[in-house]
């Protein structure tokens, strides 16, 4: 069970494109506020399986195959924060606008966090290996389509709730499902680039001639 | 054999895991289970005989998945996989077991977690049903949404008359997924009419324990218990508890009483079954004794009536000019906001009344309802007049609801009793017939054992029927208060039942209202009062309820009393409203200083010199600086809060003074039809609110068809669209197809936004306006109204 502990507090600020801005007394007082409550609200789970690349359906388009090159295997795993979170964010949204906009900001980073820290685990299984960073339906041409698939052969509906939508959306939707190579050389270090995004065209980062270092 | 003559024998043995057998046989990954009763029943037929042959009476049929969602892209149909499914186990049981169809979860979360609706979820499980005419009982398992569970029963109920046993899989925490509590499964499941409930799947017969025995405490229906062999390893899968351990634990399990239908979920096989059989032989059926007084409840929430509970009344549209307003409006934000706030005062529970003669009540009752429950977790109270209404909220509500009300009437209780039975509601039973409200304590008192035992000839049980023995207007009729309070002593003493009262009523005509309601309310709780429903808002209401289960040796130790009030309330700023301008206060995030300058400013100025000398200017300001980087998005949001705490002071102004506020324009926001990321659209909403245009805000997963409808209907030619997956944008340029396509609508106006939208993409689905953030909504609301 992962149990989270704190929110990163440059990683939700980063979520709400808050590069320079100065904060104020009141903002602070905002983030700590939403920290304090989305952190009773989140429930952490998540579920991961090993699969040998050669005989998966799931791994379908360039941009994916690209990214598991060389990997004999490879991880799926998926995570989510349950459906509480999603209702504090709704309530909030009810009752004070720019907490729910913190509070979503801060559940992204939360989720992200939720997702290295099952990244730890597997390559605590995995020690003479190598992985590659974490890849998700949606990065270049990798179909979204194929997340409830993903779902189905990780048995998330029933085993930590994690569901889509007939349009792919996970719900609840503070969730993320992503796929990690696992190879036994030395993979090159590919970074996360902005071509394999699909914000790369509306990116706010972009535009202001700085990038998210995701 | 049938179901009903099982349930006569001590115990019943259900079978282990199908989906842990197919696995041992060889099924592949990604390969769904249910195709195999077409492709190889062989196999499923065996496993199916192992079950029988350790002893299994009743069997799962493979069609735990087999619904069209899961089905997808599979070749075959939900009826060819259901009928082959049933017929297998048909095969293997040779009539020496019966055969369930077991139901699954739809695959998709049901609204609000997710944006499957309630009449979607219900469509799904009619299809399973109506092709398994050969089953002998429905077996719902593994469910973890109530309301989803609820649809699958009323499909059950409507479209056959097999037994129904309903389970849900719970978390060591004693909730499901979606937070349902065992009490609330228990309440509504057996509310509902099914023939036994229970747990399955998710923890292993040691972790279940707790949960099993709960169970026992709220309902005396058969128990239906199917534990997983133990807790999973995450990653391969299996399970860590013998077949031995597992029947050790069984056996405590059943002795807690209640239990009666054992077997096992995910793990299990049929050596389980052989060791549970062995537990249960020779041995007589013990049921353990319902201790729980009446109770209602959500999905999350119990309240049990075994003290005084708080009703909040404000969800109500008579004599409140804006919520009518609001009404009207569809400003369904306004009535969460009274939700919520009430819920914060201390109401256990929520009286839901939304009765407009120039609205549609059925369609704004279920939208209202299903609202509420998104953001409280309180038990509502559904209070109409129509019976379709009543029955079209009782549908959807989510948990054990009261309704509010029948009366001694032969025609109301012939129309509302059954909807209470059906749906498993408490009623609340005004003390009035034909003949009016009775002048005295025993004419009111008569009439409440008419309603109970009326109630008790449609199978309601009598403990759920709350009397309202009525509070007449003091000024008008002074003798009556005496009789409301003999009566309602009466009902209380003499026929065991639940009260509740409307308080507010006695003081109607009278100077210091608050004061007479006050003391009503406190002789009203020491004569038996259990339900007052009262405005919580009222500290000295609220309070009198504390400070009575305090006086009354209720609240032990005073502990709820002093968690009220221990904390000394912050003394209220002394507010100077020279000190700081309405711009400063705005730009700062100071909303209760803004809203008393707004106040003063009032008294000299008129509402819309304020509004376009004032309020815009600064917003602007803080505008530039977002777009400057210099604030970022919550502090525009707060800002942006501030300003609408002082439109709110103008709302109220002007409509005191029977004025209209003056709208710069109307414009629809909807998140399109299947995308239920709706919070970029919800910031668009505060900020164009604050601009002073009206917004009507149909929410999120919008259908097209709505939004032209809405269009037509309200002559609103400004339409905005917010999309946030590559998936939901196909939805985005239907929705603008179709008001292109409808000529009254031609002259339409989009505004589009949402994070993977481009300039182009916008351009070439022919939105006008591409707003790259709600700042930019604004400007473009301007350019297009100011043309």
């Amino acid at each position: 069970m992962i149990k989270l502990t704190s929110i990163d507090r440059g990683e939700t600020l980063r979520y709400l494109g808050s590069g320079k801005v100065e904060m104020n007394s009141e903002t602070d007082k905002l983030l700590d506020i939403c920290e304090k409550e989305l952190l009773l609200a989140v429930r952490p789970k998540y579920l991961y399986k090993t699969i040998k690349i050669n005989e998966a359906d799931i791994i379908q388009g360039e941009s994916v195959k690209a990214h598991l090159k060389g990997c004999e295997k490879a991880v799926l795993l998926c995570a989510t924060l349950g459906s509480e979170t999603d209702k504090l964010i709704r309530t909030a949204q009810v009752t004070d606008m720019a907490k729910a906009v913190v509070l979503d900001a801060m559940a992204s980073s939360a989720v992200e966090k939720v997702c290295d820290e099952v990244e730890s685990l597997i390559k605590a299984e995995n020690p003479d290996k190598f992985l590659t960073w974490r890849f998700s339906p949606g990065y270049g041409d990798y179909p979204l389509s194929l997340q409830g698939e993903l779902l189905r052969i990780l048995d998330a509906p029933r085993r930590i709730g994690l569901c889509t939508n007939e349009n792919s959306i996970l719900t609840p939707t503070k969730s993320v499902t992503a796929i990690i190579g696992v190879s036994d050389n030395p993979i090159e270090n590919k970074r996360k680039g902005c071509a394999s995004c699909n914000l790369k065209n509306t990116c706010k980062f972009r535009k202001a001639g700085t990038r998210c270092e995701f | 054999m049938n179901f009903k003559d099982l349930l006569k024998n001590e115990y019943i043995i259900l079978d282990g895991a199908m989906g842990t057998m197919l696995q041992q046989s060889g099924l592949k990954l990604g390969e769904i289970p249910e195709a195999l009763n077409i492709e190889n029943p062989e196999a499923v037929i065996d496993i199916h005989r192992k079950y029988i042959d350790a002893g299994s009476e009743i069997i799962c049929a493979n069609t735990f998945g087999a619904n069209s969602y899961k089905l997808g892209n599979s070749s075959y149909t939900v009826s060819e996989i259901v009928r082959a499914g049933i017929e297998n186990a048909k095969k293997a049981a040779e009539k020496k077991a019966l055969v369930a169809l077991d139901i699954g979860p739809v695959g998709q979360l049901i609204e609000p977690a997710g944006a499957m609706s309630f009449d979607e979820a219900y469509e799904y499980f009619k299809e399973e049903i109506v092709a398994a005419e050969d089953a002998d009982v429905i077996f719902f398992e593994t469910f973890t949404d109530l309301l989803e569970l609820k649809a699958g029963v009323l499909a059950a109920k409507e479209n056959c008359d097999k037994p129904i046993v309903a389970s849900m899989t719970f978390e060591q925490n004693g909730r499901t997924f979606a937070g349902v509590s065992v009490a609330s499964a228990a309440l509504t499941l057996e509310g509902l009419g099914v023939d036994a409930l229970g747990v399955n799947c998710s923890l292993g017969p040691d972790e279940l324990m707790p949960i099993v025995k709960e169970f026992t405490e709220w309902t005396s229906l058969p128990i239906f218990v199917k534990p997983n062999a133990g807790l999973p390893d995450p990653n391969s899968n299996t399970y860590n508890v013998s077949a031995e351990d597992f029947a050790e634990c069984m056996d405590k399990i059943i002795d807690f009483g209640t239990v009666k239908l054992v077997g096992g979920c995910c793990g299990t096989t049929p050596d389980y079954i052989r060791a549970l059989k062995k537990v249960t032989e020779n041995r007589p059926y013990k049921k353990a004794e319902v201790l729980k007084d009446t109770a209602i409840c959500s999905g999350t929430t119990v309240v049990e009536i075994s003290e005084p509970r708080i009703i909040g009344e404000r969800i109500n549209p008579t004599g409140k000019k804006l919520f009518k307003e609001a009404l009207k409006n569809n400003d369904i934000d306004y009535i969460l906001s009274q939700a919520i706030s009430q819920v914060n005062a201390g109401a256990n529970i929520l009286d839901v009344n939304v009765g407009l003669p120039e609205i549609d009540e059925k369609e704004m009752m279920t939208r209202v309802i299903k609202a509420i429950q998104s953001v409280v977790d309180v038990p509502l109270q559904i209070d109409t007049t129509k019976p379709d209404v009543l029955e079209a909220a009782l549908r959807v509500y989510n948990g054990k609801p009261i309704v509010n009300s029948v009366n001694g009437e032969e025609k109301s209780l012939r129309t509302i009793l059954p909807l209470v039975k059906k749906y498993g509601a408490s009623v609340v039973g005004l003390t009035l017939d034909e003949e009016g409200i009775p002048k005295t304590a025993e004419g009111r008192f008569k009439i409440a054992e008419k309603i109970v035992a009326e109630a008790r000839e449609y199978g309601i049980n009598p403990k759920d029927v709350y009397i309202d023995c009525l509070t007449l207007t003091v000024s008008a009729e002074q003798e009556g208060c005496r009789e409301t309070l003999n009566a309602l002593r009466r009902v209380k003493n003499e026929l065991g039942c639940k009260t509740c009262l409307g308080v507010s009523n006695i003081s109607f005509g009278l100077p210091n209202r608050p004061l007479a309601n006050h003391i009503f309310l406190t002789m009203a709780l020491e004569n038996g009062l259990d339900l007052p429903i009262i405005n919580p808002n009222d500290e000295d209401m609220t309070g009198a309820v504390r400070a009575f289960k305090v006086l009354s040796n209720i609240d032990k130790n005073s502990a709820d009393y002093i968690a009220a009030y221990n904390e000394a309330k912050p003394e209220k700023p002394v507010i100077k409203s020279s000190r700081v301008t309405l711009g400063e206060a705005i730009k700062s995030g100071l909303q209760t200083e803004a809203a008393q300058i707004t106040k003063d400013m009032l008294t000299k100025t008129d509402a819309m010199s304020i509004v376009n000398g004032e309020l815009i200017p600064a917003l602007d300001k803080v505008g530039a600086d977002f777009e400057a980087n210099k604030i970022f998005l919550p502090q525009l949001i707060q800002s942006a809060n501030v300003a609408q705490a002082c439109f709110d002071v103008i709302k109220a102004h002007l409509t005191k003074n029977n004025e209209t506020p003056v709208s710069k324009g109307k414009i629809i926001l909807a998140t399109v039809k299947g995308d239920i990321h709706d919070i970029g659209k919800n910031i668009v909403k505060v900020l164009l609110d604050n601009y002073g245009y009206t917004v009507v805000d149909l929410g999120r997963d919008v259908a097209p068809e709505l939004v032209v409808k809405t269009a037509i209907e309200q002559n609103i030619r400004v339409i905005g669209l917010s999309a946030l997956m590559t998936t939901t944008l196909g939805s985005m340029e239907q929705t603008i197809k179709l008001v292109k396509s409808t000529p009254e609508l031609k002259d339409c106006r989009f505004l589009v936004g949402g994070a993977v939208l481009t300039r182009e993409y916008a351009e070439a689905i022919g939105a006008d306006y591409y707003c790259k953030d709600a700042k930019e909504s604004v400007d473009a609301a301007k350019r297009i109204f100011s043309k």
